[in-house]
């Protein structure tokens, strides 16, 4: 029971601190984005695309995290 | 009972009720509530669409129609045309009929009482399943079984590199039917208990603020208003996950058909 109890917290605070790493790089992705359309208006869309694109790349690793904290 | 105990208590109630259990038929065969709004969606779109196409005019009229025309525009043009580029025209109809299906369950999961297909690992497996194949399907089309393969490590490469990169470029190839599948479930299951966690606590709050003081049911008013807060943002989830897994499937689809 205890150990159980252990592990299924651990595995909750694998899943947070995995969270840590996409969440600053789909963060540092809107940043650009937010910057790059500022400056130049008419890419807007374009860039707009990439930062989805960009966000759903970094975004597979909290997926991982997700997948594996309900595997193991 | 406390009322964060009874909060706690019905969570555990509320996350079971999210569990496939079959609602039609028995013995091993049947429908789960989750395929049968699978196929009430299913029908919505065949519905939505082909009566769209068949009022459309060159000037339009008709609001609802327009807005259809819209969707299928933004389909065709955003993603289609911004991404695939040239030949996009082929598959357009596989990402206008993903696209819609994918936002109309969304959609429909956020009226009260319904549930939303794609909040089930099942459904967007298969999703993606489809997707996956097709734009392998398509790879393969464009490049022959053999030269597919080649083409997965991107061409300009070392000798000595190449076996390295084609293994990292084949997972990754592989973790897309799983990013697929798992971003619009979890978003999708996520977004519904929040959802529910914050209605349960509304009504949990007021139902326990009744016999007792007033100032719990100020919480519940709390409770209730970020509630709202959260439904709207679920709106714009719906949207936006649509989006992704469609966008997503245009780049693959990109991706394996041209020449790197």
């Amino acid at each position: 029971m205890e150990i159980e109890l252990v592990l299924s917290a651990l595995k909750v605070i694998g899943y947070g601190l995995g969270t840590l790493g996409p969440g600053l790089g789909i963060g540092l992705a809107c940043y650009g984005c937010c910057v790059g359309s500022a400056r130049q208006p008419e890419v807007q869309g374009r860039l707009f695309t990439n930062f989805i694109i960009g966000a759903a790349l970094a975004e597979a690793l909290a997926l991982i995290g997700f997948v594996t904290c309900f595997i193991v | 009972m406390d009322a964060l105990e009874q909060l706690s208590h019905h969570a555990a109630e509320l996350k079971d009720s999210f569990d496939p259990t079959i609602v039609f038929g028995g013995g091993g065969v049947g429908m789960t509530q989750y395929m049968f709004w699978m196929v009430i969606c299913w029908i919505l779109t065949a519905v939505v669409v082909l009566t769209v196409a068949r009022k459309l005019t060159l000037i339009p009229t008709n609001k609802f129609v327009n807005t259809v025309e819209y969707g299928y525009q933004f389909v065709s043009n955003d993603m289609g045309e911004g991404i695939i580029g040239h030949g996009y025209k082929k598959h357009v109809p596989f990402l206008a009929t993903l696209f819609f299906f994918i936002l109309i369950s969304n959609f429909v999961g956020l009226i009260p009482g319904c549930m939303t297909p794609t909040g089930t690992i099942s459904v967007t497996w298969a999703l993606s399943t489809i997707s996956f194949i097709y734009f392998n399907w398509q790879g393969i089309k464009a490049h022959g079984g053999l030269g597919y393969i080649k083409a997965i490590a991107p061409s300009g490469l070392p000798a000595p590199m190449v076996p390295i990169i084609w293994f990292f470029e084949f997972i990754s190839l592989v973790l897309r039917w799983l990013t697929l599948a798992v971003r619009l479930y979890g978003n999708m299951f996520a977004g519904h208990m929040v959802l529910g966690i914050f209605a349960l606590a509304t009504s949990i709050f007021i139902t326990t603020s009744i016999p007792a003081a007033m100032p719990m049911a100020a919480t519940s008013i709390a409770w209730f208003a970020l509630l709202l807060v959260m439904y709207a943002l679920e709106c714009l989830v719906a949207f936006i996950q649509a989006y992704v897994f469609t966008v997503l499937s245009a780049v693959y689809i990109q991706g394996a058909v041209s020449s790197h």
